[in-house]
């Protein structure tokens, strides 16, 4: 049968209808007057002829509607009466089109946000051509019993990329700053420093000159640049002929060979510049020096499993040859997009399945009101089958008002979803990858659309089932048996939805009370009123370690000097800042094979560090004045490094001598003093053991004034424009308070225990609705009854008591299995929580506590009503 | 059986153009009263067939000068039935055989 004929037919039928109305009238008499003749001819009396006809027949009306159902358009036309019809119901009931659209709203409001920043952060291809085929290579280092992803060392990157069977191309990369200079004021570029693969990996390529070339990744040859279109933009107008030109980064020029496109962006969120990587003729021999992000593209039809294999191969061969550098590092390929993410997915669809909660809650709502609403409406659903609707119809037909509302919801969600985005991007925390890009676009709106249809299904299939099922004769009656089923039905929604709000309020509550621990641990320094401010000064202008120590003297002095200051120091790299250095180091007279020396974090700081931190000396001494270029090198120890690398107790006046081979810059020294253990990799990670030595004895370009002071608003621009003033190619950064570092170290556990805080509460809230919801209508229904009590002598309080009783038992029902649930599915919640169990029972005992209170004040409200029943009113009533 | 109805009602209406009650009575005449088709099954048939193609309808006079739609077969009909008696035919003989067959045969 051909397609055209079937449209064309439902098309004719669709135009044509009331000509085929008639038409069926007419064969419908036809046939009817036809078997009364043929009755009478039988023998019948006319009237016998007729009832017997009409009778064979059944009802007329039924029959013209099952005609009228075959054919596609007829389910177009059904439902366009549904849609108005479900208009019309929803217009004449705004109370509870009212609140269960805003209930639902709020369910697929949150949802819609949340799909948002999964979409953006998690399912968004990254901005390249073939992003599947990019994995990220990165050398593993074994930590207790836990393999953790470290970056590379430049000859173990040569070997994998000049050895590997299963990659087209490999660049490595590091991230870098510079200052740009020249013109006025140091101006601050992010730079990324890479080998001369990196644009064909990317398979990105200049929109302007060349890609730098694999002889320019040579020290002497390594001052050419690619510039970001921004920076070309900023810097050169955009002339066409800054290629050859030259721009000076750190005092130092650099040839322009070439400018990316606008939309290029590496790596995510993006860069100002890319240089190559400027290796010296002892880079093969710095095996050790882990410094390297390894980025790699698959060939055609090689899985990450068999690089991973393959590189795994090249690297037991390493291990063979180079025992004592490689002996214990191993390898891992992994897809780029998931290394991005490493720890943040887990915990994003943890919040996507609460949120799901949250929806499920919302749609068990609206089924609660549906049901209620059924039994008003039952004697207009049952008028309607008596009168030739199938059930399927009426099934279709409610069905129809719930995906109604459902899109209406979802229109409102929309808004919700958005204002929920923008405070999302303003307060989430910076170093979820590319949260900043949330926003309401195609997939998202696909998303909103399914799950509203979804929750159409969900909420309204139940309460259409079961107010259609009930036979006709009994729907008009109102038969009791059918009502207590529907209280039933009414009772078990109520409880699901307080257990799974108990539930989500339990998860909330263990993120908060994690949170909590953590926001009162110390991080081993006391950050108050401490402001910070990176400086890094061009090596051009300091030939030598003295002329640095003056330069670094003169601003720590000048510092010193601004009102309300206390005490001013360098240190770096700084706890918290997300940079670290760390090396192996050995023990003066205990020799160890060089793989298992240990190594430790390396900070050099000025004398004054400790004082304007607030670090505790335990033991010894710390710096002074007299530790400086040319005197007795000397170090200092962490409380936990003298534990573990001295369990003797001897750690004072023992040699140590750090990076004593490879490539690194040597340190070495006696230790004079242990301090307090500092989290330098913020306060929910472990406290690193760590070495301290003097800044002026090691050279040092770069650092972070620490400046303690009784007010920091005041200071913070002076502070950072008299630094800038001693040198104006010294590059300033902003200046940031100590305490907003430490607070940010703590943004991703703030964000996912503010996102599970919002859907616990909004599920409370639901839940409340319900329950008030369930009670009201129970207290409507039992007016009469109450009235009757009331009569016999019940008080205000036993009536009170008995409502609140009923709401109060759902309640308890559903916290109990809500806790039990908790208990099984917290188990998700492991990897966010803090030194809290998941079996907390301060947190059990306070979320039930506050379920309990809000469910009290939901039943509160009917019951109270109920109370106030006058009993001649009641007793008057129907 | 929808199928077996729509096959009844294309080889009734093939032997001559019948109207509604036509169709049922004669139906119930060939088959000797073992089947006996409802209105409620006889007309949603006949609007499927008709979208379908394989029957057309036509307002002609009754012999009692009535007016009525007369149902007829299309070649596209005509086509159906044949394909249908035939794969009929095939059927019902595959199920005779297997009702009658013996414990031995198996």
């Amino acid at each position: 049968m051909g397609l055209i004929k079937v449209i064309g037919g439902g098309l004719r039928a669709l135009f044509r209808k009331q000509q085929a109305e008639r038409e069926l009238d007419e064969e419908l008499l036809a046939y009817v007057e036809s078997a009364v003749e043929q009755k009478m001819q039988a023998g019948m009396s006319r009237e016998e002829a007729v009832r017997k006809a009409r009778l064979e027949t059944g009802s007329l009306e039924a029959l013209k509607e099952d005609v009228r159902d075959v054919g596609w358009e007829a389910a177009i036309e059904s439902f366009v009466q549904d849609v108005r019809y479900g208009i019309r119901m929803l217009r004449k009931n705004p109370a509870f089109t009212g609140i269960a659209m805003l209930a639902l709203a709020l369910g697929i409001g949150a949802n819609t946000a949340m799909f948002s920043v999964i979409e953006a952060v998690l399912l968004r291809p990254l901005p390249y051509s073939n992003p599947n085929e990019l994995v990220r290579v990165a050398s593993t280092w074994q930590r207790g019993g836990i393999t953790t992803p470290y970056s590379s060392s430049p000859p173990d990157f040569f070997d994998w990329r000049d050895q590997n069977r299963s990659f087209s191309s490999m660049f490595a990369y590091r991230t870098s700053e510079y200052a740009l200079t020249g013109h006025g004021e140091a101006k601050r570029v992010r730079a990324v420093m890479a080998t001369a693969g990196i644009f064909s990996t990317l398979q990105a390529h200049p929109a302007l000159g060349r890609e730098f070339l694999t002889e320019e990744n040579r020290k002497g040859a390594d001052h050419v640049v690619v510039l970001s279109y921004g920076l070309w933009q900023a810097e050169f107008a955009g002339a066409a002929d800054a290629i050859g030109r030259t721009i000076e980064f750190d005092s130092e020029p650099y040839t322009i060979v070439g400018v990316m496109p606008a939309e290029f962006r590496f790596p995510l969120p993006g860069s100002d510049a890319y240089v190559p990587i400027g290796f010296d003729n002892k880079v093969m021999t710095q095996r050790g020096a882990h410094y390297l992000q390894v980025l790699g593209r698959l060939k055609r039809g090689i899985s990450v499993a068999q690089a991973d294999d393959d590189l795994g191969r090249i690297m037991a061969e390493l291990r063979r040859l180079y025992p004592d550098k490689d002996g214990k590092w191993g390898v891992r390929a992994e897809h780029w997009s998931s290394a991005l993410v490493g720890e943040i997915r887990p915990a994003l669809l943890v919040l996507l399945g609460a949120v799901g909660l949250v929806t499920l809650i919302a749609c068990a709502n609206i089924s609660n009101l549906l049901l209620a609403r059924a039994t008003v409406r039952h004697r207009e659903l049952a008028m309607r089958r008596a009168l030739g609707a199938g059930r399927s119809r009426l099934v279709r037909q409610m069905l129809t008002e719930g995906l109604l509302l459902a899109l209406l919801a979802g229109v409102v969600s929309l808004l919700l979803a958005h204002w929920a985005l923008v405070s999302i991007v303003s307060f989430g925390p910076k170093d979820i990858p590319r949260l900043a890009s949330v926003g309401l676009n195609g997939a998202v709106l696909w998303f909103t659309l399914s799950v509203s249809i979804a929750s159409a299904l969900l909420f309204g299939l139940m309460p259409a089932l079961r107010s259609s099922a009930s036979d006709v004769s009994g729907l008009l009656r109102g038969s009791a048996s059918s009502s207590r089923e529907a209280g039933r039905a009414r009772g078990a929604l109520l409880i699901g939805e307080v257990a799974l709000s108990m539930m989500l309020l339990t998860g909330a509550g263990l993120l908060v009370r994690s949170f909590i621990g953590l926001r009162s641990q110390s991080p081993g320094f006391d950050p108050t009123r401490v402001l910070t401010l990176d400086v890094s000064v061009p090596d051009a202008h300091y030939k030598n370690s003295l002329a640095l120590q003056s330069y670094w003297e003169e601003a720590l002095a000048r510092l010193r000097g601004l009102p309300g200051v206390t005490s001013v120091a360098l240190v770096t790299p700084l706890p918290l800042s997300g940079d670290d250095f760390s090396s192996s180091f050995s023990v003066e007279g205990k020799s160890v094979p060089e793989k298992d020396e240990p190594s430790a974090e390396l900070r050099a700081a000025t004398p004054d560090y400790f004082r304007t931190m607030a670090i505790p000396l335990r033991q010894g001494r710390t710096f002074t004045d007299a530790d400086r270029q040319g005197a007795a090198r000397v170090l200092l120890i962490s409380e936990n490094a003298a534990r573990m690398f001295f369990p003797g107790g001897d750690a004072i006046a023992q040699r140590i001598k750090f990076g004593a081979r490879g490539g690194y810059e040597k340190n070495e020294g006696e230790i004079v003093g242990i301090v307090g253990d500092v989290h330098h990799f913020g306060v929910d990670a472990p406290v690193p053991p760590t070495f301290y030595v003097p800044l002026f004895q090691s050279g040092i370009g770069g650092a972070t004034v620490v400046i303690r002071a009784q007010a920091l608003p005041t200071l913070e621009q002076p502070a950072r424009n008299l630094v800038q003033s001693i040198d104006r190619d010294a590059l300033v950064g902003e200046p940031v308070p100590l305490e907003a570092l430490v607070s940010g170290s703590l943004g991703q556990r703030r964000f996912y225990m503010m996102l599970l805080g919002a859907f616990a509460a909004l599920a409370l809230i639901l839940a409340a609705i319900g329950l008030y919801g369930v009670i009201s209508y129970s207290v409507a229904q039992r007016t009469q009854e109450i009235g009757v009590r009331v009569a016999l002598g019940a008080t205000h309080k036993q009536v009170l008591s008995m409502i609140m009783g009923q709401g109060l038992r759902f309640a308890a029902m559903g916290l109990a299995i809500g806790q039990l649930m908790a208990m099984m599915l917290n188990r998700a919640l492991k990897g966010l929580l803090v030194g809290v169990s998941t079996a907390d029972p301060a947190t059990l005992v306070v979320t039930a506590a506050a379920l309990l209170i809000v469910a009290a004040l939901a039943c509160y409200v009917p019951a109270r009503r109920a109370a106030r029943v006058d009993p001649i009113v009641a007793l008057r009533l129907d | 059986m929808q199928g077996t109805l729509d096959m009844l009602i294309l080889k009734t209406v093939a032997l001559e153009p019948l109207h509604g009650y036509g169709v049922g009575l004669r139906i119930e005449q060939i088959s000797k009263g073992v089947f006996r088709i409802n209105a409620g099954s006889l007309f949603p048939a006949f609007r499927r067939l008709e979208r379908q193609g394989l029957i057309k309808g036509e307002w002609r006079a009754t012999e009692n000068n009535r007016h009525a739609k007369y149902y007829m077969l299309t070649d596209e009909g005509r086509k159906k039935l044949k394909t249908e008696a035939r794969e009929w035919q095939t059927q019902s003989v595959a199920i005779a055989r297997i009702l009658e067959a013996t414990s031995g045969e198996l």
